[in-house]
């Protein structure tokens, strides 16, 4: 065990911020980063970013060569999503790609499919939403009624998805579909969501701006070689993707700049000496690197090569309960934070309510804590 | 970064708890007691060189010394001996180490039984030869031996052993430390419980409402342990406020939930429970508490308006 990081690391963690320097607009702290990643700005504005993060061997680092990227350590990714979400996240919705869906692919798809996506997602040049949830079906992803019923060389998707983030502005969709009568038999579907029969209605809700889309498929067709891996075995790699998702992004790494903003109003407001606020706030500091080291043991395990362990899940609300107590703290003594204060608290506030249920309610974390790490009894 | 033990960490952790093994029960005589000193293991930690592994190994290896002894249902003085002793004093005194608070009136944690205290006093650390001193025995549910002094120390006679803010740095590190290993027992001993004790037919632990509530322990203890050893090995007092912060804001949650669910049990002194609740009550409130290292925090990162 050595918590040092390696000069090399510090040096990448140096280039990272400089090329965020160089490459953020001027008015990027004021005009971009206070709507959202999901926000239609941040995601025309990652269309041009991320293209020049790539130039630069920052995009995909981490890939192997093969695919664009340096085979850099699982280290050297979670570095750059540190100092990406610092900022804002710039690179928008094209952090699940780099992060998970580019990986699964490598994995799972067939050479075709790395063919024809994995250049693009390298490159920065497209964005992917996931078309997982639906109506009926959250956390118990296996609920999911969507139908993809094989036609000769093809399937007929129909069905709803809801949530669905992006998707307004999305090229392809990563679509889960039922493709037999068992509670597991589902299959992937890359879609293009400019296919016919597609349509997409956001609608309007708490967290921030391009987060709550429905999207129906009405007899979409998609091709059979859009399938990724065998017909009706995709829980294994949803499982996959779903433990990148549980801490692709590191929250806890924003933790300090949203008490250097709180903390700055409330000097301004001359409540900077409110014993009560000082002891409130220091516990969540702890909180925040509770998160952060727990968070470091999953990149640790990824890293030597681990597969998915229980301690995503531990990593998982350990995060939750700092930004909650966070966002709890932010309401009691900035309430302004949802009127005329800073847009950067309102939009971290407005992201936490669905943050600790995307990927997995909170109590489903504690399900698979229960069975994963304590070993406990199911019920009947 | 390398979250995981080395070879040669794994091989103390492993010397240590195979030292610990004899004292995973009780000492026969000692089974229903509030707490119990066990000068046998103070010694064989002593007489393994295992107490001066921040010395000979680093911080960090003494921070795992102490979680992992302090998994065990009996106490020594491992936090202050292997923890605070080494950074202040370059060694490690015979005896067991008492620290003390900064009233010295109060009962005293380790007290009766420690050959040495640490104090604070006008921001400087002193050490004090306790030899001849005069402790009266205080009762107490805590699961530390606990003792007050009958007369102020002779303060003029103690050692001054440097900067007051480093005894309270290690302090707190120590503090984390026997937390980290007294709630991750804690939990151990919850969950053998939920598992073995069935209510209206089925393990009390198949309930979501007990498995979500331990869930949440477990990543409590864990987090405890992971930020005691990162302020170990850092040296840091920041790091060590926040590992303080965290370990003392969650005993309530520890406490509260792991005696409901062991009933009726968890209240009697033949349960073991208390043996690590209690010693987690006992750190609770020393060096400020969670309020005093978080407002620490807060000192560090934004001012010293504190």
């Amino acid at each position: 065990m050595d918590f040092a990081w390696t000069d090399a690391q510090q040096a990448y963690r140096s280039r990272v911020k400089t090329a965020l320097d160089e490459l953020l607009p001027d008015d990027w702290d004021s005009h971009y980063a206070p709507q959202g990643y999901g926000s239609a700005a941040q995601i025309d504005f990652s269309r041009d970013f991320c293209p020049k993060l790539a130039e630069r061997g920052l995009l995909v680092r981490h890939w192997p060569a093969e695919w664009g990227g340096e085979s850099a350590d699982p280290w050297e990714q979670f570095i750059l999503a540190e100092e990406m979400k610092w900022r804002g996240e710039p690179r928008g919705p094209q952090y699940m790609n780099v992060n998970w869906l580019g990986p699964t692919l490598m994995k799972h798809g067939t050479p075709a499919q790395q063919a024809e996506h994995l250049g693009r997602i390298a490159r920065g040049e497209v964005i992917w939403c996931q078309g997982y949830s639906e109506p009926g079906a959250g956390t118990d992803l296996a609920a999911l009624q969507t139908r993809a019923e094989p036609q000769g060389d093809v399937y007929i998707v129909n069905g709803q998805k809801i949530w669905t983030s992006y998707s307004r502005k999305a090229d392809f969709c990563f679509l889960l579909a039922r493709t037999g009568q068992g509670r597991k038999d589902i299959s992937i579907f890359l879609v293009p969501m400019d296919s016919p029969g597609i349509e997409v209605k956001p609608f309007p809700g708490l967290v921030g701006e391009g987060h709550l889309n429905e999207v129906f498929f009405t007899d979409v067709e998609v091709p059979a070689t859009a399938r990724v891996g065998e017909e009706g075995k995709a829980w294994d790699i949803i499982t996959y993707a779903l433990s990148f998702e549980r801490v692709g992004i590191p929250r806890y790494h924003v933790g300090r700049k949203l008490l250097d903003k709180a903390i700055a109003q409330l000097e301004r407001e001359g409540r900077g000496d409110d014993p009560v606020i000082k002891a409130r706030v220091g516990r969540i500091v702890a909180k925040f690197e509770a998160a952060r080291l727990l968070t470091y043991v999953v990149v640790d395990q990824r890293a030597k090569g681990a597969g998915p362990s229980v301690d995503a899940n531990i990593s998982r609300i350990t995060a939750s309960d700092a930004c909650t107590d966070l966002t709890n703290f932010l309401v009691e003594y900035l309430p302004d934070c949802l009127t005329t204060g800073d847009p950067i608290l309102r939009e971290f506030h407005r992201g936490n309510i669905a943050a600790t249920i995307a990927a997995g309610t909170y109590e489903l974390q504690l399900n698979l804590i229960a069975r994963g790490a304590l070993d406990l009894p199911r019920g009947n | 970064m390398d979250m995981e033990l080395t070879d040669e960490q794994r091989l103390l952790v492993d010397a240590v708890e195979a030292l610990g093994e004899r004292w995973r029960t009780m000492p026969a005589g000692h089974e229903r007691d509030y707490a119990y000193f066990d000068a046998d293991l103070q010694a064989a930690l002593t007489d393994g060189g295992f107490l001066r592994a921040g010395l000979d190994m680093g911080m960090l290896e003494a921070a795992l010394v102490a979680i992992e002894i302090s998994r065990l249902p009996v106490v020594t003085s491992v936090g202050a001996s292997a923890l605070v002793a080494p950074p202040l004093l370059g060694e490690v005194p015979d005896g067991p180490v008492a620290i003390l608070s900064t009233d010295w009136s109060k009962g005293q944690r380790l007290l009766p039984v420690a050959g040495h205290a640490l104090a604070a006093r006008d921001g400087r650390a002193l050490l004090i030869d306790l030899a001849g001193v005069e402790v009266a025995p205080v009762d107490s549910i805590y699961a530390y031996p606990y003792g007050r002094l009958a007369a102020e120390p002779d303060w003029a006679a103690a050692r001054d052993v440097g900067d007051a803010a480093r005894l309270t740095q290690w302090a707190r590190v120590a503090i984390a430390c026997e937390m980290a290993g007294a709630a991750q027992a804690a939990v151990d001993v919850a969950v053998d419980h939920v598992k073995q004790r069935f209510a209206f037919g089925r393990a009390i632990g198949s309930y979501q409402a007990v498995q979500h509530r331990l869930a949440q322990c477990h990543q409590i203890a864990r987090a405890m342990r992971f930020l005691a050893l990162y302020a170990a090995w850092s040296g840091d007092a920041g790091a060590a406020d926040i590992a303080a912060t965290y370990a003392q804001d969650h005993v309530g949650k520890l406490a509260f939930d792991l005696h409901q669910f062991s009933g009726g049990m968890g209240v009697t002194c033949e349960y073991h429970l208390h043996f690590f609740t209690y010693r987690l009550r006992a750190l609770q409130a020393e060096w400020g508490g969670a309020d005093g290292a978080a407002m620490s925090t807060y000192a560090r990162l934004w001012g010293a308006a504190a």
